[in-house]
């Protein structure tokens, strides 16, 4: 029979150890092992080893699973990471208004800014408090960073990436989701070289202004690019004056675009 | 039984895999946590639950190469002091040999180690391991004869081959 005739190779020995050797196979195999001690010896030598493997690591299979790995506790996290918190956005809710109220953007008129213009003073508040300001919290908060990721995803409808500005300079420090009386908005804070630091905000447009084209935006403190796109409204912030700033804008309205 | 379920039963599994991969439990430990968040994640997408164990096994492979090979140098230092028990069992009488097969595996390369892990230990099947890695099967076949002989000259005090004298 052919298979009986095809030289031995290691494929079988293999198969012999794994207990995974064609029936047919076996005959053949086993006249070789009785022929060539050496093959023989190297079997029993691999057989050997998987055993001591399979012992040495018994343990860890009876060992009982930490609690960090308790899949209801990950669902629940996971659960948890989803959904909205209104609890943990209130202070951010009073920090935006309370500064927006201040910033000079009510000067120019008796009503609040809708549409972009609100959007370009909630930037520049949450700028001024979050990615300018010394209290600016933890800049390394990952679950921070994935409940942002995710809200965006969902906001947009497909999954996203922060935008990468390190062509330009500029790496990401920090994402965090931040309230505002408009509602759930984002944040990604970026820093360039001499220290400068730039916010990405973004939140779901109401009713107006679903797109817009994008504009410059100036506060008493900050500087910045404001726009809107399906839906979605985006301010570049930053506090002084960059040549550069107008060109981020635009490679991250073509970038966000492009995710889809 | 739900793919939860399923899920939940593979996890000590994983565990020792995780650990024979890295030889630190704290790390191997977070792999596993990281491999069962992705798990969760995309769930939905698996089809055959009859499939589950190789498809656990593959994320937890992707997550340890694009993110977790850094760990190796780690588990490579920690193998070379050889007074360095701080990842087998505690407590318990680890017995010579289980000692020389755990310094012997920590001499292989990585995709030595994983294959002959994932054959002897885990009990896949070659196809799947091909599938696993990414690699054809004629690649799985030739990293586990390296590395059973390779664990098979450490443990019988044979030089590794790197050091052997060609007369």
């Amino acid at each position: 029979m052919m298979d009986q005739e095809r030289p031995i190779t290691d494929d079988d020995l293999h198969a012999l150890v794994d207990g995974v050797l064609d029936a047919g196979r076996r005959p053949a195999v086993e006249r070789h092992l009785a022929a060539h001690p050496e093959a023989a010896a190297r079997v029993a030598a691999w057989q050997a080893v998987g055993a001591s493997l399979r012992e040495a690591t018994e343990w860890k299979v009876r060992e009982p699973v930490p609690a960090r790995l308790d899949l209801a506790r990950l669902l629940e996290a996971r659960r948890r990471a989803r959904s909205w918190q209104p609890a943990r956005l209130a202070a951010g809710i009073l920090v935006a208004l309370a500064v927006g109220a201040g910033s000079g953007w009510m000067a120019r008129g008796p009503s609040m800014p809708t549409g972009v213009a609100a959007v370009a003073m909630e930037a520049a508040s949450v700028h001024r408090m979050f990615a300018a300001g010394a209290e600016y919290a933890d800049p390394h908060d990952a679950a921070a960073m994935v409940e942002l990721t995710s809200w965006l995803s969902r906001e947009l409808g497909h999954p996203t990436r922060p935008p990468n500005l390190s062509k330009s300079g500029f790496h990401l420090v920090s994402g965090q989701l931040v309230a505002t009386d408009q509602g759930p908005a984002g944040m990604y804070v970026y820093d360039g070289a001499n220290g400068l630091r730039i916010t990405l905000f973004m939140r779901p447009m109401k009713e107006r202004d679903m797109n817009a084209p994008m504009r410059p935006m100036h506060g008493a403190d900050t500087v910045g690019y404001v726009w809107a796109r399906n839906g979605l409204g985006f301010g570049l912030v930053a506090s002084t004056p960059m040549r550069t700033l107008h060109g981020l804008a635009n490679q991250i309205r073509d970038d966000m675009g492009a995710q889809i | 039984m739900s793919a939860l379920a399923s899920l939940e039963e593979n996890i000590p599994s994983l565990r020792r895999y995780a650990w024979s991969l890295l030889r630190n439990a704290s790390d191997a430990d977070d792999l596993v946590q990281d491999c069962l968040v992705r798990a969760l994640d995309k769930l939905g997408s698996l089809r055959a639950e009859g499939q589950l164990r190789p498809w656990l096994f593959a994320i937890m492979h992707n997550l340890y190469v694009n993110r977790w090979r850094h760990t190796k140098v780690r588990a490579e230092v920690s193998a070379q002091d050889a007074e360095a028990e701080v990842s087998m069992p505690p407590a318990q009488q680890a017995s010579s040999e289980m000692r020389d097969i755990m310094r012997g595996l920590d001499t292989l390369p990585p995709d030595q180690r994983q294959v002959v892990l994932l054959v002897a230990v885990e009990g896949f099947e070659y196809a799947e391991v091909a599938a696993m890695l990414g690699v054809p099967i004629g690649t799985v076949m030739s990293r586990l004869s390296r590395a059973r002989d390779r664990l098979r000259d450490f443990v019988e005090g044979r030089p590794q081959p790197i050091l052997r004298r060609v007369k």
